[in-house]
């Protein structure tokens, strides 16, 4: 009597079983990648007469930006050209996994925000297409990738996230300085992620290397350390840890802190008067990607760059600082000329990191001491 | 001589795998059923995770050890160490407060059983981070109960104590779903068979009633200590000074770069694992644990007597107390302005989803929905192949069933992209490869349920049907089906709930069309927007409720409906 049941049953089985091969057919696979990105990487002016690929309206891009972020920019992008830009949300280094997971046949044209630094990894690892945006003269030299990999699009500074409550009760100012933070008064009360673990840290060891010269950084590290109450794994949670008051001082990027800060929890932002480092955050076209979408990848580029673009980084409440010169300063940032930042040597930081951690690990704190 | 025996027993050997041929070709769709298990199982299981392994081994110029070599030192082995550690810790204690759930929720009359029921499942439900974070706002420096509370003025949560705290709050569900199914089919006869004979409660506990549930016992243990070492979100936010292996190897992809040691380090996780399981399935071959066989049994009323129901509802009442503190204390966050700092309530965190995020939700739940039920159901048609069939390599598909399950997320997402991103197996980008990965990584729970409630069943009801003329397929979905009713159930709701909140594998197959809810969480609670992390939680929490109130309707219908045909 109940046969069918049985039947219908192993039919769906095998049905879910056999998805594969139908599934597959499913998404319009790109595979003419090779033929149409040589024709498309002629110098490309603004509107060439016939593109060789056929166009679509169609954008995939991988961003580091949070997600309220990024609908932001990226809906500012479609009204401005019309085209149907879609994003998929992932931290830097997890966008890096991706793309060298997926390098035979990428899944998307545009990597959006995120620090150079992962940026670089992936040009090493011929991850990227160069691609130069119009008007990228206008952008300051420093913060350019030599190679033309990458287009900058932020820069971010180095602070200290300060719980204010904590400083209130504990009746002590904000620390100013990098040597601030060896005093007696911060014992137990300073965290910052591990450079072993975290791009940010390792910005702020490579700071301190250019600032203070090799052997005085690692005095100051060994100091420090008596001072450290944890590090963390990722480099946004000593602000987070602070704002929670889990911890008096961390160390973090500015848009990092201002951030928690903006949603509301008791945290005072400063700089240290020595100088500080900073991250540029990136841009770039991923190398084999969709090649119905290369023209409108690089349609994003040019944008990401303009004024319009970079004035939103006040709209999103980011705190990030723009690269374009002409774009407003978000309101509550410290403008990059009013910074005293040092001249962070990016590439010079990205050759000494192994041997930098190494000796980190060796001599301050070991991986064992990672929180 | 020596080489005359060994080639009779080759013989003999070649002649019983021949018969078993011949068995399965009378039962062609049975044979086919298995040919495509294998094939899925090793497309699906086997493939991505060697894709993974040859990642870290293999480039161009052939094999390359040395990243191997490199990763392999004196660190290497003290954080394998440390997660050996948590994961036996957890393990242990999760599966003794299951045990206890169980026994009390199945064998006794304790009030406010179906309460406690729900209770116990609700932990599976844990967003990522939510818990841990929660753990901070109660019991950190400015925690509510440790500063607020107690007035202690420099609580230190980071370690190891607090992860196994939170782990086995998390993972005891797990054990209680496993081990429900097993302590309710016990036949109460044989109890009320020993009572009668003189035996006190504790006696036919300890002879009768534990000795039954050691196999379901074990594989709790097994199920907790896999999830336990493989665990990324807890560890990261709350581990401190304890470095484990999972959450290294992820540090070591994300940020230093290194794909090679990462990958390696993570697949290493497996090693344990597949340790402790084959440990637990050569236990298990040596013992017969059959209660059920057909023959007319008195379902016992259960225990009554104060004595034991009373420590029991205490226990369990202690445990509900903390679960409903943490979950208390999210969905708390969902409702004030600033989770930990500014306690106006607000519905903002809300508006938020509903205009930003009520698509990913609905694809998270879309997901959820279709593997579900496919998860379920191959679990228990496993199962019984492997309880009930006699095929070649058998030993093969019980343990390939199990790789997915035991790696960390991280190598199942990045495998599954290194595996299906190009033709012909492209599957990178559609809603088909979450499905086929949710259903390949949460298979197992259902397996071992299904598996731990076949065992206790005579094979001699099963024989019967066959014998009657009906053929295995039939006789699975007619008999043995029925009998694994609170196995299917498990499996349904670990798989629903699990595809509802996995995060580490899915955040490589997102994609612009199918992107998940628990990736939004992610997000925010990154950009310490911890409001709108706890509001999508409590939806989170909302939904998985009622379909586990569904799925229960349903899968009681299942039993009730055959019965009534008969």
């Amino acid at each position: 009597m109940k046969k069918w049941v049985s039947t219908v049953g192993s039919l769906m089985m095998a049905t879910t079983l056999g998805l594969v091969g139908c599934s597959s057919g499913t998404q319009a696979p790109k595979q003419e990648a090779g033929g149409t990105s040589q024709v498309a990487s002629t110098p490309a002016s603004a509107a060439p007469a016939a593109p060789a690929a056929p166009a679509s309206k169609n954008l995939t891009i991988y961003t580091a930006y949070p997600e309220q972020e990024a609908v932001v920019y990226i809906d500012e992008f479609k009204k401005a050209t019309g085209i149907e830009a879609k994003f998929v949300r992932l931290s830097a280094g997890e966008t890096l996994v991706r793309l060298q997971a997926e390098k035979g046949n990428p899944q998307a044209s545009i990597w959006y925000g995120g620090p150079s630094d992962t940026f670089i990894a992936a040009a090493k690892e011929g991850l990227l297409e160069k691609y130069k945006p119009q008007n990228a003269d206008k952008i300051p030299e420093n913060f350019q990738d030599k190679d033309g990999y990458w287009s900058p699009v932020y820069v971010g500074a180095l602070g200290f996230a300060v719980n204010s409550d904590w400083l209130k009760k504990s009746g002590i100012p904000a620390p100013e300085s990098w040597d601030d933070l060896l005093k007696p008064e911060y014992k137990g009360n300073v965290t910052m992620a591990h450079p072993g673990s975290s791009g940010t840290s390792y910005t702020v060891l490579a700071t301190l290397v250019q600032i203070m010269g090799e052997d005085k950084a690692f005095n100051y590290f060994k100091k420090l350390n008596e001072n450290i109450r944890q590090y963390t794994k990722s480099g946004s949670a000593p602000a987070k840890q602070a704002g929670l008051g889990e911890t008096g001082v961390g160390i973090s990027f500015a848009h990092d802190i201002l951030a928690p800060k903006n949603e509301g929890y008791p945290l005072t932002l400063s700089f240290p008067k020595e100088g500080t480092g900073y991250e540029v955050g990136a841009v770039a076209l991923i190398k084999n990607g969709p090649a119905d979408e290369v023209e409108n990848a690089k349609k994003f580029i040019d944008w990401a760059i303009t004024k319009e673009a970079q004035d939103l980084y006040e709209t999103s409440k980011s705190f990030r600082l723009p690269v374009n010169p002409d774009a407003t300063v978000p309101e509550g940032a410290t403008k990059l000329t009013d910074l005293k930042v040092i001249n962070y040597d990016a590439v010079w930081a990205g050759e000494n990191r192994d041997a930098l951690v190494k000796k980190f690990e060796s001599q301050v704190r070991g991986k064992e001491g990672v929180k | 001589m020596q080489r005359g025996n060994t080639g009779i027993a080759f013989q003999h050997q070649l002649k019983t795998q021949r018969t078993r041929l011949k068995m399965l070709s009378k039962e062609p769709w049975l044979l086919g059923i298995i040919i495509l298990l294998f094939i899925s199982l090793f497309l699906f299981s086997v493939y991505p995770i060697l894709q993974v392994l040859k990642l870290t081994v293999y480039d161009e110029t052939g094999f390359q050890f040395d990243k191997v070599a490199e990763v392999l030192n004196a660190h290497f082995f003290q954080i394998l160490w440390n997660s050996l550690q948590l994961g036996i810790l957890s393990a242990v204690f999760g599966t003794a407060i299951g045990f206890v759930f169980a026994f009390a929720v199945t064998r006794t009359q304790m009030r406010g059983k179906k309460f406690f029921h729900l209770i116990a499942m609700l932990p599976i439900i844990s967003p990522p981070f939510v818990m841990a974070l929660s753990m901070i706002l109660l019991f950190g420096r400015n925690g509510m109960i440790s500063s607020g509370l107690l007035g202690i003025e420099d609580s230190d949560i980071y370690g190891l104590t607090s992860l196994v705290v939170i782990q086995t709050l998390g993972f005891f569900p797990m054990a209680y779903l496993n081990l429900r199914g097993v302590l309710e089919s016990i036949d109460g006869a044989l109890e009320d068979a020993s009572l009668s004979l003189g035996a006190s409660r504790w006696e036919v506990f300890r002879t009768v009633t534990f000795p039954l549930a050691l196999p379901a016992i074990f594989s709790s243990l097994l199920l907790v200590f896999i999830k336990s070492i493989e665990d990324f979100g807890n560890p990261m936010v709350i581990a401190g000074d304890y470095s484990t292996l999972a959450v290294q190897a992820y540090l070591e992809i994300t940020g230093m770069y290194d794909l090679k040691a990462g990958a390696f380090m993570a697949v290493a996780i497996l090693f344990p694992s597949l340790l402790a399981y084959m440990i637990q399935k050569y236990w298990l071959s040596k013992k017969s644990f059959v209660t059920v066989t057909g023959k007319p049994s008195q379902a016992s009323k259960g225990i009554g007597d104060k004595r034991i129901v009373w420590p029991l509802f205490a226990f369990c009442s202690l445990l509900t107390g903390s679960v409903l503190l943490f979950y208390g204390t999210v969905a708390w966050g969902a409702f004030v302005k600033v989770w930990g700092v500014n306690y106006t309530l607000t519905l903002d965190h809300f508006k938020y989803i509903f205009t930003l995020g009520l698509d990913s939700v609905k694809n998270s739940l879309i997901m959820a929905t279709a593997s579900t039920p496919i998860t379920a159901l191959l679990g228990m048609l496993i199962a019984y192949l492997i309880i009930r069939k006699n095929f070649v390599g058998k030993k093969l598909m019980e343990f390939s069933t199990i790789l997915t399950f035991a790696v960390p997320g991280t190598v199942v997402g990045i495998g599954y992209v290194l595996a299906f991103n190009e033709k012909p197996l492209l599957l990178t980008g559609t809603a088909a490869i979450l499905i086929i990965a949710f259903t390949f990584r949460n298979m197992t729970v259902g397996i071992e349920a299904g598996s731990n409630s076949l065992r206790q069943v005579d094979a001699s009801i099963e024989e019967a049907s066959t014998s009657l003329g009906a053929n295995s397929l039939t006789t699975f979905w007619r008999v043995s089906l029925p009998l694994m009713k609170s196995a299917m159930f498990s499996g349904l709701v670990y798989s629903f709930v699990r595809s509802m909140t996995s995060i580490s594998a899915v955040i490589f197959l997102v994609s612009v069309n199918w992107n998940l809810m628990t990736v939004s969480i992610l997000s925010q609670v990154e950009s310490s927007r911890l409001g709108v992390a706890a509001a999508y939680c409590l939806i989170l929490i909302f939904i998985i409720l009622i379909v586990i109130g569904f799925l229960e309707l349903i899968v009681n219908r299942l039993g009730s409906s055959k019965r009534g045909a008969h």
